[in-house]
């Protein structure tokens, strides 16, 4: 059989104009890759500040724990379409499983710049150590990041014209959909559960072993957020039709979930006897009001009227705070909270160090992923058929 | 949790006896040939206390507590850690993928990682191996058999906890009533006896109860929760295609009856 390879309408349109935007975004790309080339030839300690009291920085908190929750939207709402039959929300699968696959490939490319040896990233499959939370994380991440990337190939045929192959695809998926369900919330929730071997580290405040309970109804929550913001900034950049009709139900759930979530918080501290840490530790104590307020009751107190839901402009702000509340938290949770014991006076003196702060490389190599991110998101949109609208569902 | 069955080598450390002189450290780097900037074995204080004249000072040698339930070795994502039956807790670096979880998941803060290593040589994590070389030809690890105050000793670890307990009834005045390592997460093979609190030596203060039995028992019920779940998302699905097929007939019939009524 001859291969048809006529090009969709969209995709003849190649070559690329290059906008300013996409020159900022490939200066950030530039900068990240030359970063990272340093890391791979001297090590990690020539660009960052990571350290014995420190071994995960700001590459696990940012590119890890927040990476991953973010990419949370693409399961959450595959979830509404083909597990509840909610139909109406299919005009924005295609965009959230686009999002959650990048988001995937970037965790991906930032942990093989954090790994001491990455070439030897296949090792997890191959030396399974079946009692390491981080074994359970790592097969999650790789296994659903393969199943994005099959939930999204009908994006890719149809803009080949394949659209045989792709309806093929699109009919056999709904095992794909339920692995992916299940992979995103055993290792949204296993984020969490890496932490809990720490209880000497992290803070009472934080430290729970319902931890991955927490991180899961979180991960829903800044799913949903996602969705709006990502739905907002794309409908604005591809002059696409904003469908608030549908983000504006999504923020109300968001009001259930985040008051689920605030609910499962608060008794928890309360049934571990950690009430009177909630105003006692200090910037501790600070950091978590800060969290709760930032990323729970902000936001309920604006999804929880109608007129701020109907606007899209006020509905765009409150999910910022969700999605900003929730890095806030997970940033709190994987580096913030986590306390080195009392200060000794370790010999030799490269023990003593037990202040962290990222190092601008550090920050660079993380930038220049999410940038490189954002422009094949912007490719995708404009030659891919990303966008239906409501009217074909 | 019960630490009877604990039946191999350990070490015992005495704090009153420790005079700070680091000849482990050098014993250590010697035997193991490892730089002293990357030394497995240190020695850790709250420096000095007091105000003149009543000062005091404490110091520890720290190295690796060789845990009876090791949290490295079930961090490690890919077991590159192994406990042996007569006490050590090892580490492979030829399946290392050198994630540093296991830096995360020491509470006492033993592995180290070549931070000043590139792809070409390899950044690896090290930490303190019990000396196999030394202890399986009848010698004891080099920083006991260097120590010239007998502030580290070695041997069996029912006999070291005897020894313990012994010398703190003898000088009840001087130690405090606890052998650290005896019961702290389950039991460790690095004995500690102090007159200073042991915070004061940057040890933490622990359960019994190991925490990697928590995180082990939610990785057992993984597979189970798995499959559950995904019954569960199956069902539901079902169910939800059935009742929106429900609905869609319903409304279809309603709207189909203006229409046949017109019609006649």
């Amino acid at each position: 059989m001859k291969l048809n390879l006529q090009l969709d309408e969209k995709l003849r349109r190649f070559p690329i104009p290059i906008t300013p935007a996409m020159w900022v975004m490939i200066a950030f790309i530039v900068a990240g890759v030359i970063s990272a080339l340093v890391r791979f030839a001297f090590g990690i300690g020539a660009i960052s500040d990571l350290s014995y009291a420190y071994p995960w920085g700001f590459w696990i908190s940012f590119d890890l724990y927040c990476g991953v929750a973010l990419g949370a939207g693409a399961f959450t709402i595959v979830a509404a379409v083909e597990i509840f039959d909610l139909k109406e929300f299919r005009p924005l699968v295609r965009p959230s499983v686009l999002t959650g696959f990048l988001g995937y490939v970037m965790v991906v490319i930032a942990l093989l710049v954090d790994l001491g040896q990455p070439l030897r990233i296949w090792h997890m499959m191959v030396y399974q150590n079946h009692t390491s939370i981080l074994f359970e994380v790592g097969i999650c991440v790789m296994l659903y990041t393969t199943v994005l990337a099959i939930e999204f190939s009908p994006v890719i045929l149809e803009g080949l014209k394949q659209n045989k192959i792709a309806h093929t695809i699109h009919k056999y998926s709904f095992p794909f959909v339920i692995l992916g369900v299940v992979l995103s919330t055993l290792h949204q929730s296993s984020l969490g559960s890496m932490l809990i071997i720490e209880p000497y580290k992290l803070h009472p405040l934080w430290w729970t072993p319902i931890l991955p309970v927490l991180f899961f109804v979180s991960a829903i929550n800044v799913g949903l957020g996602m969705i709006i913001v990502e739905s907002t900034l794309s409908a604005n950049a591809f002059g696409q039709g904003l469908e608030t009709h549908l983000l504006k139900k999504l923020a109300l759930v968001d009001v259930f979930v985040l008051l689920t979530y605030l609910v499962i918080r608060f008794t928890q501290l309360a049934l571990a006897g950690h009430l009177h840490l909630l105003f006692t530790s200090g910037s501790m104590s600070l950091l978590f009001w800060s969290e709760i307020l930032v990323g729970s009751i902000i936001p309920i107190a604006l999804f929880s009227q109608e007129k701020i839901r109907e606007n899209p402009k006020t509905l765009f702000i409150g999910a910022i705070f969700v999605v900003g509340g929730l890095m806030f938290g997970r940033f709190n949770v994987s580096w913030l909270a986590i306390t080195h014991s009392d200060p000794l006076t370790y010999v030799p003196s490269f023990m003593s160090n037990v202040d962290y702060f990222p190092t601008l490389p550090e920050v660079a190599v993380s930038f220049g992923i999410v940038a490189a991110g954002v422009l094949a998101f912007n490719l995708a949109a404009k030659y891919l058929p990303l966008f239906e609208h409501s009217e074909h569902a | 949790m019960t630490t009877d069955t604990i039946k191999h080598k350990a070490y015992l450390f005495d704090a009153t006896r420790c005079i700070d002189c680091r000849a482990c450290m050098v014993a250590c780097s010697v035997e193991n040939n490892i730089p002293m900037d990357k030394t497995r074995i240190w020695v850790a204080g709250i420096g000095v206390k007091g105000e003149y004249p009543n000062l005091e000072r404490a110091t520890m040698v720290a190295h690796c507590m060789h845990c009876e339930h090791p949290d490295c070795m079930s961090a490690c994502p890919v077991g590159a850690y192994s406990k042996a039956a007569d006490g050590p807790v090892s580490y492979n670096a030829d399946v290392c993928i050198g994630c540093r979880y296991c830096m995360n998941a020491c509470a006492f803060g033993v592995p180290h990682f070549d931070y000043d290593k590139g792809l070409v040589d390899g950044a690896f994590i090290d930490k303190c191996t019990m000396c196999p070389q030394r202890i399986y030809n009848g010698q004891e690890p080099a920083c006991v058999a260097t120590c010239p105050t007998d502030a580290l000793e070695y041997g069996e670890r029912e006999e070291l906890l005897k020894k313990a307990h012994e010398r703190i009834a003898a000088h009840t005045d001087r130690y405090i009533d606890h052998v650290y390592g005896e019961f702290e997460k389950g039991g460790t093979s690095y004995l500690i006896l102090s007159h200073v609190p042991f915070k004061e030596l940057g040890l933490p203060e622990m359960t019994e109860q190991p925490i990697n039995e928590t995180t082990e028992t939610i990785m057992e019920g993984t597979i189970p929760f798995a499959v559950g779940w995904a019954a569960v998302l199956t069902a539901v699905a079902g169910v939800s295609r059935v009742i929106n097929k429900k609905k869609e007939t319903a409304t279809a019939k309603k709207e189909a009856a203006p229409h046949t009524e017109a019609k006649q």
